[in-house]
């Protein structure tokens, strides 16, 4: 790689971990922060565009739109990090100890997986958000489970991979047993990738959980919520486009930070 | 392992793995069928509740169930509802009042155009694109359009919906914002509607198989084949077209694959907001009426889709790979 | 001045972005005349294989030309223009590169990649001929892909290819190191063959010096970037003058060479295996009805060609593949056909075994402590005893794999399984993936570790030398077969099979 080059990949990634930090800090301390409150409306000064008390203006409501937009991630980030954690740890297991297993019982744990990937997910997303009302409990679990597949299907194939490979077959010669092995050879060299897939459907949670909002079946209002806030300010794009850019801006930037992160991986 | 060349193995073993597969698929849907019948019976309301809703009284509602049978137990229903299916009856809708064919098989239709025209927009554009930014990647265009790639993937679907329609209905008005044709109008009557819905499609999916094509191409001609024949002299183009695509393109037909699975199935956020009159905006609809009858053939056609979407697959990438053809893996 | 290749003091750098310089070529002056056949031989890390292709112009991403200038068939390789280059692939001058991965098309037949390099008009007359030459006869080679040929025939197939538009120089970067021994002496009597009938110059770069001293009339002997010695063939492996050249010629294994003196048959047994066979999948049988023994203090070599079923042999002794039939006991006699899981771990440190490849044999993300503590749970104090006897100082108990050489990590992998303290050590082609040199000390350390500990070994390798300069007994398997078993000096002089003549005399023709 050139010197220039070189440098370039070290700016854009140090300008990524700026991105992801500045998300991570918002998404905790918004609350603390001398905002306005997210959901006081005032009548006077609807729809209006910068100015010195309202930084990024107000939406149809009245609303401050800076307040609305630094908080409105907390709630996808929030069902997006549980639901990843929950299809990480199904997804991992499920995996690992198929391909650890073998046999008939890898190939029944491989069909549970093509069957979970065969699932169409919005639909049933759309389904339970619509019928089981706004509970993020429900979400978090159907998520989890529906997002899992991919990495489980992921973390198979790195383990096959790995359990052919010569040290784990001195580790069983020395008396390591499956379990044991998977934990201690298998899983630090699967992690990288895996951690990539896991990843990639972090972000597609949160998009998934945006566009539920969007519809209508998500978070409801007056929730600030990046997708829902574009689902209301969208009719009133032309009048104040800073309710609806704010948070695009705030949502691209944190899925495009994140796939930029495992891209360089 | 050495391998016998002759064409009858070859025969013999591609059509016992089409055929293992195909009746594997065959099973599947079935299976997924009777269970989402069940899933779908087992969520609150029915049909009747649909179509009372609030205003139903206990006497009304029952009154509406012993009328469309909806009493008899799960499994009386299942098995009456699977035999019309087979002989072509997809059912009724109390709340709409109407056949469930005459409801879904028009959306399907506009749904199926709309996927076309998308696939045909994106697929190709995005199989040549990653080729030529795979083998030459320093390029400025190419990096211009990674960059433009990736910021397709991320940006939600509804973001690049709506400064579509900002740049092309509002600020440049070339076409409508809104579509106003009945569901079952021609294609002709369509075809202004289309574009824009179509080009928001396509730049979802674009960037998808794209990237997948240039990982699939840096891969591939770091391997020791690409710079041997490179050597011997064969000329930048053949290289480029018969020794590196074919072996790049495996992993990207999988990528179509789903993509265009989702094309039929997945495209709710489009529809609503250009008020397409497709299958995603007839999903909506149905989900929040709860319309049960509807719902569930639109789920079977999901599944259908995605099903026979990866068998073809599958396929595709068996016939490219001679090693594939005639081992059993 | 004939002279089809020349490097002028070429210098050439590897350089990481963090600025980490290393010398790859240190001023190299090399002349190749019209019609020569030029032989470049050196280790791991000499830098033939990049000298070999920056003949070619081909400059891997990384290595930066810092001086001296490169002329092939009178073109300025380095600094003429790409397309100049491309020009001239094929028809002036072809590269040949190491096989180890794939360097055909795997979706493509014969006759595509004759087409490829020639046109898509060619005939088939034309391709038929040029395979012929290069040794391969007949059409059904056309149609075929290359997963349905044979290693050394797709090396033929290179060879025709690069020789097709008959170019007046054809690099060889290790024509034959992924090939059998009889194999590949076929194949490199065809090459001598098309040389002598076709008149090109040849350049082949090899670590084995057997290859080169049966191709080529000079040579020239490379170490850490530097061209040491070169002169005539014959002249330099007579009578070399540089050190390294005189180490690399010892280090050679040679039929009539012992490195430790072999034991007369102790009646002890450590394993007996009866009748043994196995069928992996698919209803070839890797191992036919095997009868074998090995005793107390009793090095057994097994030689064999791939394909013979002598990886499979070790594997089934130590419990990683099961049986089909047959038995096979312990000097206890337990049943050692019982899974892995299922036995005791006395049995389990009984038989240990160090494989082929040091990539693959050690953890990653662990230190070199780690990986030979975890398992044996032996002591700090053990630990070090092991490494010393494997001869590596005290600071490789912290290194990681990514800081350490093959030779290295094979000495760890062999520490590794002597903290089990087992009774049988099978060793699966531990040498082969090393440097000559390297191989001789490693081989050396094994032989002390024996006399020291008395355990039982059997060593598998395709190289006959190595074996019979350390073995007691002798096991020749061919095919799943054990085609001759006896001490090892009945079997060198006079071997009763055919396959084992074969082998024994080819070993003595390689030797010097």
């Amino acid at each position: 790689m050139s010197k220039s080059s070189q440098h370039r990949s070290t700016r854009i990634r140090t300008f990524v971990y700026c991105v992801l930090g500045f998300h991570a800090v918002v998404a905790l301390i918004a609350p603390f922060l001398p905002l306005m409150p997210t959901d006081k409306q005032d009548s006077g000064a609807m729809l209006q565009g910068f100015s010195s008390t309202h930084w990024l203006g107000t939406d149809a409501l009245g609303r401050d739109v800076l307040s609305r937009a630094l908080h409105g991630g907390r709630p996808s980030l929030v069902i997006a990090i549980l639901a990843t954690a929950l299809s990480a740890v199904i997804g991992i297991a499920l995996g690992s100890l198929a391909a650890l297993a073998g046999g008939w019982v890898d190939e029944a744990l491989s069909r549970l997986i093509d069957f979970l990937l065969a699932l169409p997910t919005l639909i049933l997303l759309l389904l339970i958000a619509s019928f089981f009302g706004h509970d993020p409990f429900i979400l978090i679990v159907t998520l989890g489970f529906m997002y899992a597949a991919p990495i489980a299907r992921v973390a198979r194939a790195s383990t096959q991979v790995l359990l052919a490979r010569d040290f784990v077959r001195v580790a069983r010669l020395q008396g390591g047993r499956g379990v044991n092995i998977l934990l201690g050879e298998v899983l630090p060299n699967v992690w990288r990738v895996v951690f990539t897939e896991i990843a990639m459907q972090f972000t597609w949670i949160i998009l998934a959980f945006s566009s539920l909002s969007f519809l209508g079946l998500g978070a409801s209002p007056p929730t600030p919520e990046w997708g829902l806030m574009i689902a209301e300010a969208r009719s009133y794009m032309t009048i104040n486009p800073t309710a609806v850019i704010a948070p695009i801006v705030m949502l691209a930037s944190l899925v495009l930070a994140v796939q930029a992160l495992v891209d360089r991986e | 392992m050495q391998c016998d060349g002759s064409e009858s193995a070859f025969r013999d073993n591609g059509m016992k793995n089409l055929a293992r597969r195909a009746l594997f698929t065959i099973g599947a849907f079935v299976s997924l069928a009777v269970l989402s019948f069940l899933g779908i019976d087992a969520l609150p309301g029915d049909g009747c509740t649909a179509l009372l809703g609030r205003f139903g009284t206990e006497a009304k509602i029952a009154e509406c169930r012993v009328e469309h049978n909806l009493n008899d137990p799960v499994v009386v229903r299942l098995g009456s509802w699977a035999s019309d299916v087979v002989q072509g009856d997809l059912g009724y809708s109390i709340k709409r009042d109407e056949q469930v064919a005459q409801i879904v098989l028009p959306r399907i239709r506009n749904t199926a155009m709309l996927a076309l025209v998308a696939a045909v927009m994106a697929f190709p554009t995005a199989i040549v694109a990653g080729l030529l930014i795979g083998r030459f990647p320093r390029s400025r265009i190419g990096r211009a359009i990674n960059t433009l790639g990736v910021v397709a993937m991320t940006l939600p679907e509804f973001v690049i919906a709506t400064i579509l329609w900002l740049v092309f209905s509002i600020w440049i008005p070339i076409f409508p914002g809104v579509t106003v044709v009945p569901s079952n109008a021609t294609f002709m009557e369509l075809l202004p509607h289309i574009w824009m819905p179509a080009l928001t499609l396509a730049a979802v999916v674009f960037a998808h198989s794209m990237r997948t094509m240039k990982a699939g191409v840096t891969t591939i001609q770091a391997m020791p084949f690409v710079e041997s024949a490179r050597l011997r002299g064969t000329k930048e183009r053949v290289t480029l077209l018969r020794h590196i695509l074919p072996a790049a393109l495996p992993p990207v037909v999988n990528t179509i694959a789903v993509d265009a699975a989702w094309l039929l199935t997945g495209t709710f956020v489009t529809e609503a907001i250009f008020n397409y009159r497709g299958l995603g905006r007839l999903t909506i609809d149905a989900i929040s009426d709860r319309d049960t009858a509807v719902i569930l053939p639109i789920v079977l056609f999901s599944l259908g889709a995605y099903l026979t979407m990866s068998l073809i697959a599958d396929t595709v990438v068996r016939l490219l790979d001679p090693r594939l053809r005639q081992h059993q893996s | 001045m004939n002279a089809i290749l020349q490097f002028d003091h070429v210098c050439v750098e590897a350089r990481d972005g963090n600025r980490v310089v290393t010398p790859i070529l240190d001023s190299v002056d090399l002349t190749v005349k019209a019609g020569e056949k030029f032989g470049i031989v050196g280790g791991s890390g000499s830098g033939k294989s990049t000298l070999l292709r920056i003949a070619a112009g081909v400059l891997s991403p990384g290595l930066h030309h810092t001086s001296g200038s490169v002329s092939t068939a009178g073109v300025s390789m380095l600094t003429v223009a790409p397309k100049v280059r491309q020009q001239m692939y094929g028809s002036s001058v072809a590269l040949v590169a190491q096989s180890l991965g794939e360097a055909l098309t795997s979706h493509l037949t014969v006759r595509a990649h004759f087409r490829d390099t020639l046109g898509r008009d060619v005939s088939d007359e034309t391709i038929l001929s040029s395979l012929d030459d290069a040794g391969l006869d007949g059409a059904k080679y056309l149609n075929r892909f290359p997963h349905q040929i044979s290693g050394g025939e797709r090396q033929r197939v290179l060879l025709a290819l690069a020789l097709v538009r008959s170019p007046s120089l054809l690099l060889l970067d290790e024509p034959t190191s992924a090939l059998d021994v009889g194999i590949a002496a076929d194949v490199l009597a065809t090459i001598v063959r098309l040389q002598e009938s076709r008149g090109f110059a040849l350049v082949c770069v090899s670590h084995d010096i057997g290859v080169i001293g049966r191709v080529c009339d000079r040579v020239a002997v490379m170490s850490r970037g530097r061209i040491v010695e070169h002169g005539a063939t014959r002249q330099v492996l007579a009578a070399p003058t540089d050190p390294y050249t005189r180490s690399l010629l010892a280090s050679m294994p040679r039929l009539d060479m012992r490195i430790r003196e072999p034991h007369a048959r102790v009646q002890q047994p450590v394993v007996v295996v009866r009748d043994l066979t196995v069928i992996r999948s698919g209803s070839s049988r890797a191992l036919d009805s095997i009868n074998v023994e090995v005793g107390k203090g009793e090095v057994v070599g097994v030689i064999g060609e791939s394909g013979s079923g002598k990886s499979t042999l070790l594997s089934v002794l130590c419990g990683l593949v099961p049986s089909t039939s047959g038995s096979i006991h312990n000097a206890h006699g337990f049943d050692l056909t019982t899974p892995l899981r299922d036995r005791p771990a006395s049995v389990l440190s009984e038989i240990q075994m160090v494989f082929q490849n040091p990539d693959d044999s050690l953890n990653p993300v662990r230190t070199v402590e780690q990986s030979v503590a975890r398992y044996t749970h032996a002591n700090r104090e053990e630990v070090l005893a092991a490494l010393d006897a494997v001869e590596l100082s005290e600071q490789f108990s912290t290194r990681r794999p990514s800081e350490m050489s093959g030779g290295e990590k094979q000495r760890v992998a062999i520490a590794r399984a002597l903290l089990a303290h087992p009774q049988l050590l099978l060793l699966d082609e531990v040498t082969s993936a090393l440097d000559v040199t390297v191989q001789a000390s490693v081989v050396k350390m094994l032989a002390s570790v024996q006399v020291a500990t008395g355990m039982s070994m059997v060593i598998v390798s395709h190289d006959i030398a190595l074996i019979a300069s350390f073995a007691d007994r002798l096991i020749v398997l061919r095919n799943g077969q054990v085609v001759e078993q006896g001490s090892v000096g009945d079997v060198i002089d006079s071997p009763s099979d055919p396959y084992t003549q074969h082998l024994v005399k080819l070993a003595k023709t390689n030797s010097f």
